[in-house]
């Protein structure tokens, strides 16, 4: 493996990017959500064959078409959802696709699945019972399982796409420990994670990509954290947060021991008018479970206050009532009605006032409304009648927060608001976020992006684990305390 | 992971164990109670008659084709064709065997058999090329070609007439063969039918077939995650391709048995069956979305519900109220399934 380079263009997910890995080594690929990460590994992997320029692959000019063609030169992906074979057992899913059968009645040789497994997995040093079933292990040892496999198909590189967001620390070392051990043994590794604090202890080399181009590569002895950081961010999206012109009032919101059972725990917070309260935390750490517990998305104990009203029971759609809004994490699945139009999609909520004497709809009402809303929120194209799916992600974005003003919402959640939205848009968000809370909107913002928590939130809750660790005032000037706070591990025992 | 979270991990996997095990338990001791109520109340149920020639000879068509389902279920797919398919292949069954009639009757009915089967293959084949290859929705695929098979029956029997085998002393012995087959080992009063016997050996085939061989490795594999499968480098297509075949075979044997049954082959015949097959493979617990069950369980799922309509004859309830509690059956199977899964995944 002497020297990949590539040239993506379509929707510039990826520039011009140069890229090298070298077998024994750890190269570290950082940036920011959007910055094009998942595309350079989806490349590698085969999975769009639609990319520009060239890769080379021990000295060879190859030519990506399909992900099974990645795989026989020797690539293998372990994806953050793992994808194993959750019914079958250890052995089985090391050996897949590679079963020996007998010569006659075809009969598979279920004793030499389980001998060729045991031996990788002693090769690998793992600590794995081929006969368990998949279903009932950790996520450290699922991935285990995934790097067996990958290795007894003869992998050359391995990638790894961010495999510590959702690990508990004990099994971060010991993941830490099986990649340097497969460096060792001379693989090349690809090691994507948002986690630059844990970088100087695995990686070798260090690759910084921002707005789908590489900034820089770096042997990761030589260069500081606080460098990488600045190089992750650009100084860009610093100018891109607004002044913060909101100021908090009175309560709104009380939420008191908020717990699902095995999610999180006794979360307990106020929330004021005009305040823009910030959760931060890992993925998995029960951020987005807490927001759906408080919208009545999902089932939980304890009790939420709006105003004066106690909540005894959650769901959906009491929660407009009340003006509890939700903008969901995942837009595609949770937030757009996709196939339908813009108004369609705004006018969800508040068909109940739209409708006249026996629930007829008058086409120019919600016209109208629509309209009012496009205005307000500058959504572009402004057709009502455009459907959303031919809307760029930040406007089908602010389609859905026009749904949530339009029914007069007092308090909005916000979950990962900005994922997969270029800089311009994010910005133009920042500023409406910080717009309604100056106009007295409650805002709750859930994000990755420990900057935007730091830059836009009055005040932080930090979850670890399902349960309030740490409140923080903001905003901060950077996010080096809000990550400190999410990492520290110790602490929290 | 702390000393903790472990606990709370191996009591998950105990508690999840033990409920799995007591809903697939549930099935057989629902089989197991209907059973005793039913020969304590009725005399005629607990015999060898009602029992094997009865129920069993008249389930074990249905049956056949349930043991195809349950290979396209399994790897995640779906058939609603097959009552068409088994139609179709016994009309081009009466066809060929009254067109080869000159040739000799043993002759002619060999070739109309294997005839039959490579029609029953080719339709399952329509469907797995294009789910499989053409990647369209299984349930799609199957509804529509449904429609286009009883068309094929409807042309082949020029708009609907009721085919027979031409020469009567054929037809008797086609039926005798199959229905009053003696087995030479079994005494006089415990004698087992030919469709039993083709029920067990195709049975017994499908179980290698899915247990110890790669392609029934390779099934569960596609059910569990068929992005997975075919990234490991199983031909995913293809073996998809083939359960739908199998399927198709097993609707050209059940359509020879049906045939020699009723004696005539009509396009419009066994209207409704898949369902009927569909419903013993899901009430086994074959899921739909595949990836678990199997061959042993549409079995237990088929007995159940052919137990409990022998029950509602035996008891002389209405025929009108059987669709109901076949429905609720699945209902409760279904959901019961359902409630499970909430329950362990947690």
């Amino acid at each position: 493996m002497t020297g990949v380079s590539k040239d993506f263009v379509g929707v510039r997910a990826l520039d011009d990017v140069d890229f090298d890995v070298r077998p024994g080594e750890v190269h570290a690929l950082i940036g920011e959500n959007g910055a094009g990460k998942s595309t350079l590994v989806n490349v590698l992997a085969g999975r769009f064959t639609d990319y520009r320029g060239t890769i080379v692959f021990e000295g060879k000019h190859v030519r990506l078409a399909n992900p099974r063609q990645a795989r026989k030169m020797g690539i293998a992906v372990i994806y953050q959802d793992l994808s194993v074979l959750a019914n079958f057992t250890v052995a089985e899913n090391i050996m897949l696709g590679d079963e020996k059968a007998s010569r006659y009645l075809r009969k598979m040789d279920r004793a030499s699945i389980r001998a060729c497994a045991c031996e990788v997995i002693d090769y690998l040093n793992f600590d794995l019972d081929p006969d368990r079933r998949v279903a009932d292990l950790g996520r450290a040892r699922r991935c285990m399982v995934e790097i067996a496999a990958a290795i007894r198909r003869n992998v050359k590189l391995i990638i790894f796409d961010e495999p510590t967001a959702c690990l508990a620390s004990g099994d971060v070392d010991k993941l830490f420990g099986v990649i340097r051990d497969l460096c060792n043994r001379g693989l090349g590794v690809i090691y994507i994670s948002h986690r630059i604090a844990e970088l100087p202890v695995i990686a070798d080399r260090v690759t910084v990509l921002r707005d789908a181009r590489v900034v820089g590569t770096r042997e990761i002895a030589d260069c500081k954290i606080a460098h990488l950081t600045r190089m992750m961010l650009g100084h860009e999206l610093k100018e891109v947060f607004p002044i913060k012109t909101n100021r908090p009032g009175k309560v709104i919101l009380k939420v008191k021991q908020l717990t699902r059972a095995g999610v999180f725990e006794d979360i307990s917070f106020q929330l004021r008018e005009g305040e823009v309260l910030g959760i931060a935390g890992l993925v998995g750490s029960g951020r987005t479970e807490i927001a759906r517990a408080i919208f009545g998305a999902d089932k939980s104990a304890g009790t939420v206050e709006i105003g004066d009203t106690v909540l005894e029971k959650r769901l959906p759609p009491l929660s407009r009532n009340v003006g509890i809004a939700m903008v969901p994490e995942n837009r595609q699945t949770e937030g757009n009605i996709t196939q339908r139009t813009v108004s369609e999609n705004i006018n969800i909520t508040i068909l109940d006032r739209l409708s006249r004497r026996f629930g007829f709809l008058r086409p120019r009402d919600c016209t109208r409304q629509t309209c009012r809303m496009i205005k307000r929120l500058n959504i572009e194209p402004p057709a009502p009648g455009r459907n959303i799916r031919n809307l760029s992600g930040g406007n089908q974005q602010k389609v859905i927060i026009a749904r949530w003003l339009a029914a007069e919402s007092r308090v909005i959640i916000f979950d990962e608001p900005t994922q997969g939205i270029d800089v311009g848009t994010k910005a133009q968000l920042y500023k409406l976020i910080i717009e309604l809370a100056s106009k007295g909107h409650a805002i709750i913002l859930i994000s990755s992006e420990m900057l935007e928590i730091a830059k836009l939130a009055d005040r932080i809750l930090i979850i670890q684990n399902g349960r309030l660790v740490q409140q923080l005032s903001g905003p901060l000037d950077d996010e080096t305390q809000l990550i400190d706070a999410c990492y520290s591990r110790g602490k929290s025992k | 992971m702390t000393d903790r979270e472990k606990d709370r991990l191996l009591n998950a996997v105990g508690s999840r164990i033990s409920l799995r095990r007591l809903q697939r338990a549930s099935i057989l001791i629902l089989l197991f109670v209907l059973g005793a109520v039913a020969s304590a109340k009725s005399p005629t149920f607990l015999t060898w008659y009602n029992l094997v020639d009865n129920l069993f000879t008249n389930a074990a068509a249905v049956g056949i084709i349930a043991l195809g389902m349950t290979f396209v279920m399994i790897a995640g797919g779906f058939d609603l064709s097959v009552a068409a398919n088994t139609a179709v292949c016994s009309i081009v069954l009466v066809l060929t065997v009254n067109a080869l009639l000159p040739c000799g009757p043993l002759a002619a009915v060999i070739v109309a058999l294997m005839l039959t089967a490579i029609v029953g293959i080719a339709l399952g084949a329509i469907n797995g090329t294009l789910v499989a290859y053409v990647g369209v929705n299984p349930f799609v695929v199957t509804l529509s070609t449904m429609f286009v098979f009883r068309g094929f029956g409807l042309i082949l029997t020029q708009g609907g007439q009721s085919m027979q085998i031409a020469s009567l002393t054929l037809r008797r012995q086609f039926t005798d063969w199959l229905y009053d087959f003696k087995c030479p080992f079994l005494g006089a009063e415990y004698q087992i039918s030919m469709p039993i016997i083709v029920f067990i050996a195709l049975f017994l085939i499908g179980f290698y077939l899915l247990r110890l061989t790669r392609f029934g490795h390779y099934i569960y594999a596609i059910g569990g995650n068929e992005q997975a499968a075919w990234l490991a480098g199983v031909n995913t297509r293809l073996i998809k391709a083939c359960t739908y075949m199998l399927c198709g075979f097993t609707c050209a044997v059940a359509g020879a048995l049906f045939l020699a049954n009723a004696t005539t082959a009509e396009a419009t015949s066994h209207m409704g069956k898949e369902l009927d097959v569909i419903a013993a493979v899901i009430v086994g617990g074959t899921p739909l979305g595949g990836g678990s069950g199997g061959l042993v369980l549409t079995l237990i799922g088929l007995i159940l519900l052919k137990v409990i309509e022998n029950l509602l004859t035996q008891f002389n309830v209405g025929a009108e109220y059987r669709p109901v509690v076949t429905g609720l059956i699945i209902l409760v199977v279904v959901t019961i399934d359902v409630l499970v899964n909430k329950k362990t995944r947690q």
